[in-house]
This record gives structure tokens, C-alpha cells and sequence, in this order.
């Protein structure tokens, strides 16, 4: 099949944030620095040629950017400070554009103004749509934090349309809309890097004989810790986390949360809080003074990014404080409703569109390596050595 | 004059060089003096230049002529060819004044600048405006550098009677080349071609060769520069001494040679190299006990010299010389390969620097050319193991050369240091030759093969089954007492790791650690990478800002053997017209902005 060039792919990939990509003469110093290129997916410099050369295709249908996890070693390294770190980066965002169906991703990634407006939108129908849940359920009484009786109820059988609905009705409905558009947007990638590839014709043992790296990496991100600087992985791995505890207690124990004495809960609650917290300020401290190589360049999806976590943490645990400590409902309540202006569009839109959909894409491709892999050493049998045999000469 | 024209200057500031030295509102209260300026603008820094509104201020000032001044003016000059040509003038009528392209560079160009304002509202380009006044020149030439350059211009200048100083900083002259074994691409003995001219200059008679010797202070003017030159006491009589070693054998300190690159050793009072010219020994005063004791101590050559030729006591001597022409044949030092800490030179003992494979490979040096790798030995007087090339340790089974070690990365050294791919094809030529089990690897970048013949030899070594692989080697660890290389092989599409037995690093060239002093004392320029600027690129590559100093070899930039050769007979060529001729052009730096003006006034009548 016919390779096609797009000459316009740099100019497309300068609004992800890859900007030095021309510097780059093919040395090949950054592939070979990576402690996780290995082969069969021998990067960052493969990905950068196809960039310059405008192999928008080949680039759709690489993992490679994935399989970084953005150390910096390469771009501190790079004899043309071509930053392939950044240009993976960017390659990152770029591919969460093409898997997109919606094309909504893309329009975030162009235009922040965009992204910001959107989230604004959200936030602004999330404080009227949860208002106007709490007013019409029944009592609406904006004085009652927690319990059945509560302006909006954890964990209680209501009387909304005579359905036993709470807050985390919500949740089971956003979860439903973003898991399918994961899935969607996952079988997307799975079609451009695999499907589609007459090369790669992949039975179906190998798929499920691999299935259990897509939870193993999810939780342990162990191919992070496999950079030689171990200190962002820890810092991810913290990040990640608290925010994956959160989320479960939030999900399953809310209601134990608002009890007065102290419980289990409460303890990997403010845990996890000063994890999520602590972490996501020293990445934004981090990325405002460019104080680490991978730090250095933030695109502003980034920062948005940052910007909410920081923001849903911190209004979380002041409803919570303003509930606990405070005894003040009414303020518990109003903070409750802030909080979720944070919540509801840092899930709805930086999930499936934005650079959080790299909890999905990240440990997938992964696990699609490790299958493609197994299919190219499959083809090529007993795998070649590193350089051919050498030849002997005689003098 | 038919008619009167309308001028306008436009000066701006490119924000960047050689403008912010320049005081731009003095300038342009001068331009406004000027003949026919009618339109003085100062439009400050990286101006957004519009043409159709310059058009309608070139229309309503009735302007036909306008002069751009800038750092770089023809940056600015589209916008007002049009503007010019929408206001219906003659496009033709757009003069440049470049500040930065005329001199204007340095602090306190802000004359210089004025002149050349002056030169392009008159309609002259400023290097014609006004000529430098001739000067006489003094017969005699100052060569400093006795690499092969300095050599080479030396022999030419005296071969026409003239009369040459040849100072060299080193005991010996010879310079980098006299370490080499084979030149590229011929593959020639580079001390049988290099040897024959060093004995000439030792023997003709108008050149007065001053060995250990350095240039301190330099004063006059083009024609007539007097030179201070430092001659360090080299505490051995030049003509006495025979060279018979015996001062050397029973010297107790031992150092490691420079002649050498470190890889073997030599005693405190030593020839750097049985060749060397002056055929003679001289005293390291570093290392030397008697010097470094203040007299105190050891003293056991002086009783041993035959010859009575050692005085420990001798003092520095320094002498001034008047001379007309100076050349610069300085040369490189190579990049210190222990800034690129994953190669592990200086960590690894068999990961060495191109000039130590010169010397190992050098039927000369210490392993009487067997290529061989380090191994640890026992020194007894310092009661330590050390690693050290002997003629009988084990061979390398697999030889890697790795190239631009410290070239052309934004890290280090930007610039390509041009020879490196060459010498690396001939270091793997000679591992093939040498040790035809062997492999060897070359990684590279770009070869480049660029000079004459050049090709053919890089086609020859492929032949000889060199592996070329395509790829900067990323690092070399060791584990086990093996050493493994890592890289990426970018035409195979593999990364490396694979063992390796010796590693030898293409360091790239730089200017020498004093160059900046030099340029000082000669009061000539640098170019960004510390390299001796050139006058003019294409067409003065070997003259420099100062009339009568001339540039040859590496100190002016990368070269090779030839290009050195070839730039230091043309710069010989041009002291020779100089002083047949008696007369020189002044430095146009000389010039001042009076100069200028008066080349503009109304002549009188003959």
C-alpha cells in the first residue's frame, strides 16, 4: 500500500506542542539512551522521522509514543536539543486527538480557549443541574449536609420521580457515558495500530494470554519505574493512587465519610487527599518554573489539567472540613456544589478528550505491544541477533 | 549638481549584536546634518515594517532616495523597495548601511556607525568611501605555532631570504602532527612527510627558532609590530646537547608524555620525541625536584652530562623583536572527552581519545605500534596497580570507534570538526590491517567524506569489512570486567548492546585554552566558537581585522592536513608581497570618521 506523505503534519503537530522536531539529525542518541526502548519498538527517534517526513499514518498506527513515559534523558542528551521527549509528548496528545470519534479531543488540543470554555460550561450546568436536583427532590432543604434527608443525599432511598435515586446516580451515568466512550475511542486504537495492519494478523490466545497486563500496568505503571530516574514515577504513582482511593471511597463509602466518629474511611480519605494534593502542586510547581527536563515544556492541557485536580481536592476536602469540623452545612453544602463543578467536567470532558484519557491509552498500548510482540517474534522465528554475524576478513 | 535629492535615513535596531553598542539617537542627530537628508526615523527595535504606509510618508516627504541603517539592514530593505515604489520612486534608490557588516560590531562603534551612514547617504559602499593610507613594513616575520602550519609558512617565508622568528610553545616543533601515524587519505607515514621539514627549519639559517618559548606582549602597528617574547629556560644548552639520554636515565620523576597523549611516560628532564627539533633535552620545571625543591634536591643529571650542558639554574629569558607581518599558525587542542561522562573516558581504562590511538598505533609509541589493550601492572615505585598499554598485553577482539565526540551537539561544540570521519576510516583501516580477526565498528552520524579522494578511501574501508553503523553510540558500561556499548543502529532498525574490547572516541578539535589571551595581545577577533575570525569568508580567509596578522591551520577553524598546508604557503605568499613590495595597507580600523568626511568633500581644482 501506498505511503502518504502530509506535509502539513509538523504545522498539525505544533499546536500539541512539537516544536523542535526539524533540529533533529538522526543520531540516534535518544533511542539508544532509553532505558525502555527495546525491540521490536526501538524509540523516539523512529517516531520523530516519521514526523519530519509527514507519515501522519505510520504515526496513527504507532505505540511507540505510549511506551514513553517521558523521563527526559533523551531530550537532556540530544546533541540538536530536539527535546524527542517532548516530541513524544506531544505525539501523545496528537493520538488521543486521532482516537477521539467525537473530534472533540482535537478542538481541546488546538484551542485552549476552547477546552477552558467548555469546562466553564459544564462547571455552570453542574452547579445549576445540582441545585435544581437538590430543590426539586423533595424537602430541598440546603441546610441538611448528610444523611436521607440531605440537600443532596449520599447514600438514601429518595423520592425523585419516585425512583430511588441519589448523588450517585450521577456517577453510575457519567461512568457508563465515559467508559463507552473509552471503549469506543480504545477499539479506535486497537483499529490503527493493530486491526488494520495487514502484517499483524494476531490470534486470539495471544490477546487473552496478555490480558492481565492491562490491570497490572493500570495499578503498578512498573514500566515507569523502569526509567533510570525513579523519582517521577513515584511521584505518578502517588498521583494515581490517592486518586484511584478517592474515587473508591467516594463511589462505595460516601456515607461513612459524613459519619462524626472516626472510621477507616476517613483515614485513606485525608491519606490519599494529601497525596493527590501534594503531588498535583508539586507537578504545577514543577511545570511553572521548569524545575525537571520533563517539566520543562507544558502545553496547556497540562496546566488545565493540573489545575482541576487542584482544584477538585482542595474544594473536596474544605465541604468535608466545613461539614466535620466546622459543623456548618450550609457552607458544607455550597462547597459540595462548587466541588462538583470541578468534578463533573474534569470527568466528563479531560477523561475521554484530554490528557487524562492516558489512563486508558497508556496501560492499553502496553498490553497491544506485548501482543504485537509476540506476533513479530512469532514471524520472524528465532530472534537476530543484534548486529548481523560478523564477517571475517582476512588481512 | 542637477538636482537637489530627498533623503531619508531609517535606522533601526535588530535588538540583537552589534546595534546595541552603537548609540542610535547620536547617529541620527548626525544623518540629519548630512547633505539632502531631509527624513531622519528611528524605528527602534525589530520594527513591524508596513509597506504601503511607508509609501505614503516616502510620498509626502517627496523622498527619492532612503538609506536603511541597521545591524543587519537588508533584512528591513523589501519593505521599503516597496514602499519606495508605491510612492513612485526608484526602487534602485534604497542604499543599505550596515553597522555590523562594516565594523560597526564592537563598544564604542558609534563612530564607525556615523561613517557608514555617511558613506551610504553619499551613494558609496563604505568599504570604497575611503582607502587605508599604505605603511612601510619591516622585512622580518613572526610565525607563531610550529605545527605544520607554522612549519610549512616558515619554510616559505625564509626560503625567499627573508627573515623569520618561529616561536613554538612546545620543546619540539612538529605539533599535532608529529604524533600521528598515517595521514588520510594517502595513508602516508605522516613523520616521513612531516620529519624532512622540521630538520630544514632547524637548519636554515633565516629562520631563528625559539622553542618553549611564548609570545607575551605585542605593540605597533601593521608594517612594524614589536613582539615580546617570552623564551622559558629550557636549563639545557640547545647547541651543547647531543641527545645521548643519559640525563634521562638516571632522572627519578617520572610524568606522563605529552608526545604521548599519556599513554606512556617520560622523566623530568626529557626529548619529547627522539626526532624533535631542537635536538634536545630540556628540564619540565613542574616536575623537575631540583626546580620544584628550589635547589635542595636530586641534581644527579647535571654530574651526568657528559657534555656540560645542564644549568638547573637557568632563568627565563625575554627578548623583543621588531617585526612587519606576524602569523598565527596556532592549531587545536582535542575536546576533553571526560565531560562526556557515559562514554566513561578516565572511568574506563580501554575507552580512549583519538591521540592516544595515534601514538598506540604508532610504530613509535609505546607499544611499538601493536594494538593492544590496557592491562593492569604493578608499579613498584608508586606501589599501585595501573592500567598501562604494554606491547605484549591481549588484543581487542572488537574495536569500536565512535565519532563526533563533542562535535556538532548543542551540549558541547556545535560545529562539525571536520576531520574526524577521516581519521576514523583510517583508525579502522589500521585495526584491520593490524588485527585482521578483529572487528571493527564505526558509528557515525554523517560521514563525511568531503575532500579529494576522500570518497574513494571511505569506499576502500568499506571494502576492507569495517562495520559502518549509522548511530551515535549512547553510552558504554561496564559489567564484569567487559565492556558493552550501547547504540542504535538507525539503518537496521536495532538498538545495540553488544561487548567491546576497545573503544576509541573521535574527539573533535577546539581552539587552544590561551587563543582568547593571544587574541588579545594581537588585538584580533574570535568567532563564536573561539576559532581566530577571518577577515572576509571567501574572499580574505587567512587575513584577519589587523593589517599584517595573518591566520593558518585549525586556529582559524577546522581543517586537515593539506587545507593547513595549502593556507599557510598562501598566507606566506602574501607576507612575501608585503615585504617585496615595502608597503602594506593599513588596518581599516585605523580609519576614522574624519577620514571619511573628508574623502566627501569637494575636491580642489587641479
Amino acid at each position: 500500500m501506498a505511503v502518504r506523505a502530509n506535509p502539513n503534519l509538523l504545522e498539525e503537530l505544533k499546536h500539541y506542542g512539537a516544536d523542535d522536531v526539524t533540529k533533529c539529525y538522526h543520531c540516534g542518541n535518544c533511542s539508544a539512551t532509553c532505558p525502555l526502548s527495546k525491540e521490536p519498538f526501538i524509540f523516539p527517534r523512529k517516531s520523530m522521522r516519521y514526523l519530519q517526513m509527514g507519515l501522519g499514518d505510520k504515526l496513527k498506527g504507532n505505540l511507540e509514543p505510549w511506551l514513553c513515559y517521558y523521563c527526559g534523558e533523551c531530550s537532556d542528551e540530544c546533541p540538536r536539543e530536539a527535546e524527542p521527549g517532548e516530541t513524544m509528548m506531544s505525539m501523545r496528545r496528537w493520538l488521543t486527538a486521532k482516537y477521539d470519534i467525537t473530534g472533540i479531543s482535537k478542538l481541546f488540543y488546538e484551542s485552549w480557549v476552547a477546552e477552558a470554555g467548555a469546562i466553564m460550561l459544564v462547571a455552570l450546568l453542574t452547579g445549576i443541574g445540582f441545585y435544581w436536583f437538590g430543590m426539586t427532590k423533595g424537602g430541598g432543604d440546603f441546610g441538611i449536609y448528610a444523611g436521607p434527608n440531605a440537600f443532596l443525599p449520599a447514600h438514601t432511598e429518595g423520592n425523585f420521580f419516585g425512583l430511588g435515586w441519589n448523588v450517585h446516580t450521577f456517577d453510575w451515568i457519567m461512568g457508563a457515558v465515559l467508559g463507552g466512550l473509552l471503549v469506543t475511542n480504545c477499539l479506535r486504537m486497537w483499529w490503527f495500530t493493530t486491526g488494520s495492519r495487514k502484517d499483524m494478523k494476531v490470534p486470539l490466545g495471544t490477546y487473552i494470554k496478555h490480558a492481565f497486563l492491562l490491570p497490572w500496568h493500570f495499578i503498578t505503571q512498573k514500566r515507569y519505574a523502569e526509567c533510570d530516574k525513579k523519582k517521577p514515577w513515584i511521584i505518578h504513582l502517588i498521583l494515581m493512587l490517592s486518586y484511584l482511593t478517592l474515587l473508591i471511597l467516594i463511589m462505595l463509602f460516601l456515607h461513612h465519610m459524613h459519619a462524626p466518629e472516626t472510621h477507616w474511611v476517613h483515614i485513606f480519605g485525608y491519606a490519599s487527599t494529601i497525596g493527590l494534593l501534594g503531588t498535583a502542586a508539586y507537578a504545577l510547581n514543577g511545570r511553572l518554573n521548569k524545575t525537571e527536563t520533563h517539566y520543562k515544556h507544558s502545553h496547556e492541557s497540562d496546566l488545565i489539567f493540573l489545575f482541576l485536580l487542584l482544584y477538585v481536592g482542595t474544594t473536596g476536602i474544605l465541604q468535608h472540613f466545613a461539614y466535620r469540623f466546622l459543623g456548618n452545612e450550609i457552607l458544607a453544602n455550597f462547597m459540595y456544589i462548587i466541588h462538583m463543578m470541578g468534578v463533573v467536567p474534569m470527568l466528563v470532558l479531560e477523561v475521554p478528550f484530554s490528557k487524562w484519557a492516558h489512563l486508558a491509552y497508556r496501560p492499553y498500548a502496553m498490553y497491544l505491544a506485548a501482543v504485537q510482540a509476540d506476533v513479530i517474534a512469532e514471524r520472524e522465528g528465532t530472534k537476530v541477533p543484534a548486529l548481523a554475524p560478523q564477517k571475517q576478513m582476512t588481512a | 549638481m542637477v538636482k537637489e535629492s530627498r533623503t531619508g535615513v531609517y535606522i533601526c535596531q535588530a535588538g540583537t549584536g552589534a546595534a546595541d553598542s552603537v548609540d542610535l539617537q547620536a547617529v541620527a542627530k548626525y544623518a540629519e546634518k548630512l547633505p539632502g537628508v531631509v527624513l531622519v526615523n528611528v524605528i527602534g527595535n525589530n520594527p513591524k515594517l508596513d509597506p504601503v504606509s511607508l509609501g505614503e510618508q516616502i510620498r509626502k516627504e517627496k523622498l527619492d532616495r532612503i538609506v536603511v541603517a541597521a545591524d543587519s539592514p537588508g533584512y528591513y530593505k523589501p519593505a521599503f523597495v516597496r514602499g519606495l515604489a508605491l510612492a513612485g520612486g526608484d526602487p534602485e534608490n534604497v542604499m543599505l548601511a550596515s553597522f555590523v557588516g562594516n565594523g560597526a560590531g564592537a563598544q564604542g562603534s558609534t563612530e564607525r556607525a556615523k561613517a557608514v551612514v555617511n558613506c551610504a547617504v553619499h551613494g558609496v559602499p563604505y568599504g570604497l568611501a575611503a582607502t587605508p593610507k599604505d605603511k612601510p613594513v619591516h622585512p622580518d616575520t613572526l610565525v607563531i605555532g610550529g605545527g605544520v602550519g607554522g612549519i610549512q609558512a616558515s619554510l616559505e617565508i625564509a626560503g625567499a631570504g627573508k627573515k623569520v622568528y618561529l616561536v613554538e610553545k612546545f620543546g619540539t616543533i612538529g605539533g599535532k602532527m608529529a604524533m600521528f601515524d598515517k595521514t588520510f587519505p594517502t595513508l602516508d607515514c605522516a613523520a616521513c612527510i612531516l620529519t624532512p621539514k622540521m630538520v630544514s627549519v632547524g637548519q636554515d639559517k633565516n629562520i631563528t627558532l625559539w622553542t618553549y618559548a611564548e609570545v607575551e606582549g605585542v605593540s605597533g602597528s601593521p608594517g612594524n609590530y614589536k613582539v615580546t617574547v617570552r623564551k622559558h629556560a629550557r636549563r639545557v644548552d640547545e647547541v651543547a646537547c647531543v641527545a645521548c639520554n643519559a640525563c634521562s636515565e638516571i632522572c627519578p620523576t617520572v610524568v606522563p608524555s605529552e608526545f604521548d597523549a599519556g599513554i606512556s611516560t617520560r622523566k623530568a628532564i626529557y626529548i619529547p620525541f627522539p626526532q624533535a627539533v631542537p635536538n634536545a633535552f630540556l628540564v619540565d620545571e613542574k616536575s623537575c625536584l631540583w626546580v620544584t625543591s628550589g635547589g635542595k634536591k636530586c641534581g644527579a643529571c647535571v654530574k651526568k652530562c657528559a657534555k656540560e650542558a645542564i644549568h638547573l639554574d637557568a632563568q627565563d629569558e625575554v627578548v623583543e623583536i621588531t617585526v612587519g607581518n606576524i602569523v598565527v599558525a596556532t592549531g587545536y587542542q582535542v575536546f576533553d572527552a571526560q565531560k562526556i561522562d557515559r562514554y566513561g573516558y578516565g572511568r574506563l581504562p580501554n575507552v580512549i581519545t583519538a591521540l592516544e590511538y595515534e601514538r598506540l598505533t604508532n610504530a613509535s609509541g609505546p607499544t611499538g605500534g601493536n594494538i593492544v589493550m590496557k592491562a593492569l601492572k604493578h608499579n613498584k615505585r608508586k606501589k599501585v596497580d595501573e592500567w598501562v598499554f604494554a606491547p605484549e598485553n591481549p588484543k581487542p577482539k572488537n574495536v569500536a570507534i565512535i565519532h563526533c565526540i563533542g562535535s556538532r551537539d548543542h551540549n558541547y561544540n556545535k560545529y562539525c570538526s571536520r576531520v574526524c570521519c577521516m581519521y576514523s576510516l583510517k583508525f579502522a583501516h589500521l585495526v584491520r590491517e593490524k588485527l585482521p580477526d578483529a572487528n571493527c565498528y564505526e558509528f557515525y552520524i554523517d560521514m563525511r567524506a568531503y575532500g579529494k579522494n576522500y570518497e574513494a578511501f571511505l569506499e576502500h574501508i568499506k571494502e576492507e569489512g569495517v562495520h559502518l553503523v549509522r548511530g551515535r553510540t549512547a553510552k558504554i558500561e561496564e559489567a564484569d570486567g567487559q565492556m558493552r556499548l550501547k547504540g542504535e543502529d538507525i539503518i537496521g532498525d536495532k538498538v545495540l548492546d553488544f561487548p567491546v574490547d576497545l573503544v576509541i572516541l573521535s574527539v573533535g578539535l577546539e581552539p587552544v585554552g590561551d587563543s582568547e589571551k593571544l587574541a588579545g595581545l594581537l588585538g584580533i577577533a574570535r568567532d563564536e566558537d573561539g576559532w581566530y575570525a577571518e577577515k572576509d569568508y571567501n574572499a580574505d580567509p587567512t587575513g584577519t581585522e589587523r593589517g599584517g596578522i595573518f591566520v593558518a591551520g585549525v586556529c582559524q577553524g577546522p581543517k586537515d592536513i593539506p587545507d593547513t598546508v595549502a593556507q599557510a604557503s598562501e598566507v606566506a605568499a602574501r607576507v612575501l608581497k608585503s615585504i617585496i613590495s615595502g608597503r602594506m595597507e593599513d588596518s581599516r580600523n585605523a580609519l576614522s570618521l574624519a577620514d571619511i568626511e573628508a574623502s566627501f568633500r569637494p575636491q580642489a581644482q587641479a
